[in-house]
């Protein structure tokens, strides 16, 4: 082929490009090695050494010293820096040393677990000893079960599997839980959230059991760069942490480019897709044969993606192979795109998160982010997949119009030197600790005074008693019912109870489109809704709350529909308050409950937002206790700015602390709500309350309180950002009088 | 700062319930809890002891209540009594079949008769085995010995008094004992391993497998209770189903009053004692000292083949096909099997064909074993393509679904191919 172009061509070009607006480059770093370690067995040293492994970097040094001590370590390692041996070399070490120790590790994934395997596998074979290790999950052979169950010594396996299958059969595995020695929890970072919260609580379990067998094996985790790491690592496995973040693995120059559309529309303020903007730069890089990985944030996208960009093969000779990988794919099919990608087989990928976690597929010239991650630690680890051998590695996050990803458009400087972010858990949500006290009650039988967590449970067996579920005697509560806890709870939904989103338009093959939480459900998924999903419109058919599906039917319509939710927020208990900014604000924080009773829907026109009919939604009123921050106004304000208005800025505020909040916390928009109240029940003052979408809490709001100022620096700094007049997509979204909002709630945050 | 766990659990208790109400039972209140309601209990329990007939026995500070009885051998369980069960015994010692219920080197008083009844019928370390029944011929006359678990806290004398009273365990004597009572004793066991005897080496005779080898066909389901009716013609007057076992077990617990578990042990008791009846009834079927009949007959030829025992298969499929029955046809087509296996290609022929003859051959696939042996064996290639050809006839008649009938067809068709093939070398 003629005149292909190389990286730095490209590059060029795009120095010129007007859409680039912002050029950073990152020097490449020289490795740090430290010597393998006097106490490393030679046997390990040589097989390392024939594996092509001279020495150490030294944070796996580090590692491997550290553990060697004694201690619970937390690593945090970026991508591609060699982590797995952190943990390999000292469990290898000490099965070398006591054949009959025993370790368990745990990844997010089956498939990482496959390769964890595969790798340890290659490790051992060098090693020439006879050294156990597999994985146990669901696609474990049922015949080979018992075998891992005696006499595997390293076992790899997933939470859900440890909370449904290995603890409540803890009998089985005497061996297993008598010797273990260690429990490595691996991408640490991603056990956040609800499912961060239940698997706490499974370690928790993990913990008794392993007390009770008379082991106390050491903890080894890894994370990806989050704010918190020592934190997270000890809240999940309530373990004082040694943090090991000094990263001794080599990178080379990479160049990360911030990529902001063209307006397209002036007036709304709407730019350019970046789904095209994407296209056309991966294209670029793609024909001239260079590999590439693109990050897009759903499924679908990332299938649109993949149509879109094999288009550049039309016409042409030299194809590029060009795949999608996402979840939901089969394992050997993903196997065989990880190896093209290794072998540069493949030369483009469009993957969603899934590739951000520890899958090996070497690494790749370019990787281009489809909007912002949502998260710091997202930005990074998907960054990390570019930056191959020698070459200079190009980074390009092109920007979408929402307001998070615009304010990073235009504080470059913020963006880079940005911490990433917390991880939160709330292992003492108790709607989650109660089904965890029952799980971990049908393990072994609590004793009077028992801790679980740090903390005395005996109140929640009373109540599990008053609920026939326990039996309490001798001093000790007993599980007493026929039924298997476990199976009532699942670590991975958020709410307990989702819908499905069933589209039905072709009649014979109804699909699964989509799943929606209860409360969303009720709000957007009413009879006669227009729902829009990945861009297409679907009229709802019918919403079915026994079974819960909703049946939605593709549809074409120029309007959409939006409900009237009556929201009463009610205060239960506030746990936190304060005045700040001179006491003419107030923040609080506490229990709320809140129940919507969804009334009616209105019809909007898409073009002029004019209303061209209503219906009514029959639905019962739903509630939730949960946890809440609050932010209160002087009432005074609504008198000085006019109803109107002051309601347009509350609402407007609100959309702008919905998109800034994932600044300070990690979490996806729908974990949580921001709901404005002109008059909140407890105080009678405007208030805005942002609540955790999960009974109980999370543990988002809480942080949130804790950031409220800087937090409402952030939703300032948004709105003043924006060009617009009367409130655009990029910042307070469309309002009742948008022009006189978008001022009013500018001196309200500036004037603070 | 935080909310204590007491007021949280006030603000959720509602939502909390409504979760509980996914996993949980029924639910009845029990009414306040005093400070020494263990004493009373206790207490309650000696009184239900007594009216259960029960003699308490301590372990350390735990207790089990155990019942024993000795039933008198001349006792009648639905057919047959206890005295018929020696010459059973003594009858498998002329038997070398290996057969999964013989008894050859055993005496009668080897045998336990065992069943238990657990907290719910999940497999997780959850679920308890509340009453361990189990029955052995003495020279006093049958030994009957339960032994019922006052609580949950009271484990290790439970098993302790189980262990140390049942001798060898290596001829259980259960139905589905193998899947589903001895995991159980073996998980439970685990927690109270060092406070009692270690669990000795255990062998099986599961009668649930030999049941279902015998009966499935006229069965609705395979369980004691439809044996104890449909095929032991015995009646339960009055009984508890098993599946309330447990919430009645939970309800003593609360309230220990014997009326709430009197049911379920007796229930145990009547299942030990049919465990006998039903060994010796199975016995007597598969040494053919009782009559059985032709699907019996039939189930025990095709057990005995399988296990290996071909003479006695034979034995057994000869006299069905001499005889007038439903399976007269199928046991001809399994003797025709086994002879051609055994290389007596002639009757095994003549077998096949008599069936083809008699009965039809519905989907003819009998012409076609017919059809391979007149090529394989007899290179009779004539012969051959016509049961062939009348398979393929026979197949289109059949029901079936097309896709299978044409699969079918294919295969046929080669097999047709082939034979014409060597038919016209033999002739060239």
């Amino acid at each position: 082929m003629i005149g292909r172009q190389s990286v730095s061509d490209l590059l060029n070009q795009l120095k010129s490009d007007p859409n680039i607006v912002h050029w950073q480059t990152i020097p490449k770093r020289e490795a740090r090695y430290a010597p393998f370690p006097q106490s490393l067995d030679e046997r390990l040293k040589d097989a390392l050494v024939r594996r092509g492994i001279q020495s150490l970097y030294t944070h796996q040094a580090e590692a491997y010293e550290a553990v060697s001590e004694g201690k619970d370590v937390v690593l945090v390692t970026p991508t591609a820096s060699g982590k797995t041996l952190c943990y390999n070399l000292p469990v290898l070490e000490a099965m070398i040393e006591h054949p009959e120790g025993r370790a368990l590790y745990f990844f997010p994934t089956k498939a990482l677990a496959q390769d964890q395997m595969n790798e340890m596998a290659e490790l051992i074979n060098e090693l020439g000893l006879p050294i156990k290790s597999h994985t146990y999950d669901g696609d474990t052979a049922g015949s080979i079960r018992q075998t891992i169950r005696q006499s595997g010594q390293v076992v790899m396996t997933n939470p859900d599997m440890l909370h449904a299958s290995i603890l409540p059969h803890h009998t089985k595995w005497v061996s297993l839980f008598e010797n273990l020695q260690f429990v490595i929890i691996d991408e640490l970072h991603t056990y956040r959230g609800v499912f961060g919260s239940h698997v706490a609580n499974v370690i928790r379990r993990l913990k008794r059991i392993c007390h009770y067998y008379g082991s106390h094996p050491q903890f080894i985790c890894t994370s990806a760069t989050i704010a918190n790491p020592r934190e997270h690592a000890e809240a999940l496995t309530g373990r004082r942490m040694f943090l090991i973040d000094r990263n001794g693995a080599p990178s080379v120059r990479k160049h990360f480019l911030i990529y902001n559309p063209p307006v397209t529309n002036k007036q709304l303020n709407v730019r350019e897709n970046e789904s095209y903007v994407v296209t056309r730069l991966a294209t670029n890089f793609l024909k001239n044969k260079i590999q590439t990985i693109v990050f897009a944030k759903s499924r679908l996208k990332v299938e649109l993606l993949v149509s879109h960009l094999q288009k550049l093969n039309s016409g042409r000779h030299d194809r590029a192979t060009l795949c999608a990988y996402r979840g939901g794919y089969l394992p050997l099919e993903r196997r065989r795109i990880e190896r093209g990608l290794r072998s540069g087989d493949i030369m483009g990928v469009v993957s969603t998160n899934a590739l951000e976690l520890g899958v090996d597929i070497g690494q790749l010239q370019v990787c281009i982010l489809t909007g912002y991650p949502g998260n710091m630690a997202s930005v990074w680890q998907q960054a990390g997949r570019a930056g191959r051998r020698q070459d200079d590695a190009v980074i390009i996050m092109v920007t979408s119009s929402n307001p998070l990803d615009q304010y990073m458009a235009d504080h470059a400087d913020y963006f880079f030197s940005r911490k990433p972010e917390d991880v939160r858990i709330n292992p003492d949500n108790i709607m989650i600790l109660m089904e965890h006290i029952k799980c971990s009650a049908y393990e072994l039988p609590f004793k009077r005074g028992e801790l679980f967590g740090g903390e005395a449970v005996d109140e929640l067996c009373d109540y599990l008693t008053d609920e026939d579920v326990l039996h309490f005697q001798r001093e000790k509560w007993y599980w007493m019912s026929d039924g298997f806890p476990a199976n009532n709870v699942s670590l991975r939904s958020a709410a307990q109870d989702s819908f499905a989103i069933v589209d039905i338009t072709d009649q014979g093959h109804a699909k699964v489109i989509g799943e929606m939480d209860r409360f969303g459900a009720m709000t957007m998924l009413y009879e006669d809704a227009i729902y829009i999903h990945q861009g297409t419109q679907y009229h709802v058919d019918d919403l079915d709350l026994e079974e819960r599906k909703a049946y939605v039917r593709k549809v074409n319509v120029n309007y959409y529909t939006d409900s009237d939710l009556a929201v009463q927020l009610d205060v239960l208990a506030m746990d936190k308050h304060a005045d700040f900014d001179n006491d003419k604000l107030e923040k609080g924080y506490g229990d709320v409950s809140v129940r919507a009773l969804p009334t009616i829907f209105k019809k909007i026109r898409f073009e002029t937002y004019e209303n061209i009919g209503w219906g009514k939604i029959h639905l019962p009123e739903l509630e939730m206790h949960t946890n809440a921050a609050w932010i209160s106004f002087d009432p005074a304000l609504l008198d000085l700015y006019g109803k109107d208005v002051f309601q347009g800025a509350l609402v407007g505020l609100s959309h702008l602390l919905r998109h800034a909040a994932p600044l300070f916390v990690m979490c996806d928009q729908s974990d949580l709500s921001v709901i404005p109240k002109i008059k909140a029940p407890h105080n009678e003052k405007p208030t805005v309350f942002l609540y955790d979408k999960y009974p109980g809490g999370i543990g988002l709001s809480e942080k949130l309180y804790q950031e409220m100022p800087k937090l409402l620096d952030k939703a300032s700094e948004m709105v003043e950002n924006c060009a617009c007049e009367s409130g655009c997509p990029s910042c307070i979204g469309f309002v009742n009088e948008g022009k006189a909002a978008k001022l009013t709630l500018r001196r309200l945050l500036r004037e603070r | 700062m935080t909310v204590s766990l007491t007021k949280k659990l006030q603000l959720y208790r509602k939502q909390l319930h409504e979760q509980n109400a996914r996993t949980a039972q029924k639910s009845d209140h029990d009414s306040g809890c005093s400070e020494n309601r263990e004493q009373v209990q206790n207490k309650e329990i000696q009184r239900a002891a007594a009216a259960l007939g029960a003699s308490i026995r301590h372990f350390d500070d735990q207790f089990v209540l155990v019942h024993t009885e000795f039933l008198p051998l001349s006792m009648k369980i639905g057919p047959y009594t206890l005295n018929d069960l020696k010459p059973i015994v003594d009858m498998w010692q002329s038997d070398f079949s290996d057969h999964p219920l013989s008894a050859r080197g055993l005496h009668a008083d080897d045998l336990l008769f065992f069943d238990t009844e657990t907290t719910g019928l999940g497999s997780g370390t959850g679920q308890m085995i509340f009453l361990i029944g189990w029955a052995r011929v003495t020279c006093n006359g049958l030994e009957l010995k339960q032994y019922f678990l006052p609580g949950p806290g009271h484990e290790a004398a439970f098993y302790d008094a189980f262990l140390n009273d049942c001798g060898s365990l290596k001829n259980l004597v259960t139905f589905n004992g193998k899947a589903f009572d001895w995991p159980r004793v073996k998980t439970r066991h685990q927690f109270v391993r060092d406070q009692v005897p270690k669990l000795p080496a255990f062998g099986h005779f599961d009668l649930l497998h030999a049941s279902r080898r015998l009966w499935k066909k006229r069965l609705e389901s395979v369980r004691l209770q439809t044996i104890e009716t449909e095929i032991l013609s015995m009646k339960r007057p009055v009984d508890v189903p098993g599946k309330m076992a447990p919430f009645l077990y939970f309800q003593f617990l609360k309230h220990p009053d014997a009326q709430l578990v009197k049911g379920i042990i007796e229930h145990n008791r009547k299942d030990v004692l049919t465990l006998i009846s039903l060994y010796i009834h199975l016995s007597n079927k598969i040494l053919g000292k009782i009559e059985c009949d032709p699907e019996e007959h039939y189930e025990i030829a095709r057990w005995s083949d399988q296990l290996g025992n071909h003479a006695k298969a034979r034995q057994l499929w000869e006299t069905l096909i001499n005889g007038k029955s439903l399976y007269q046809s199928p046991a001809k087509v399994r003797l025709a099997e086994l002879c051609k296996r055994e290389g007596n290609y002639v009757y095994s022929l003549n077998l096949f064909r008599s069936v083809i003859r008699e009965c039809g051959d519905q989907d003819g696939s009998l012409c076609i074993e017919a059809a391979k042996l007149l090529e394989h064996r007899f290179k009779d290639y004539e012969k051959a393509i016509h049961y062939t050809q009348k398979a393929i006839d026979r197949l289109h008649k059949s029901q079936g679904s097309d896709e299978t009938i044409a699969k079918t067809e294919a295969m046929y068709a080669k097999r047709l191919n082939r034979l014409d093939q060597k038919q016209f070398e033999k002739f060239s």
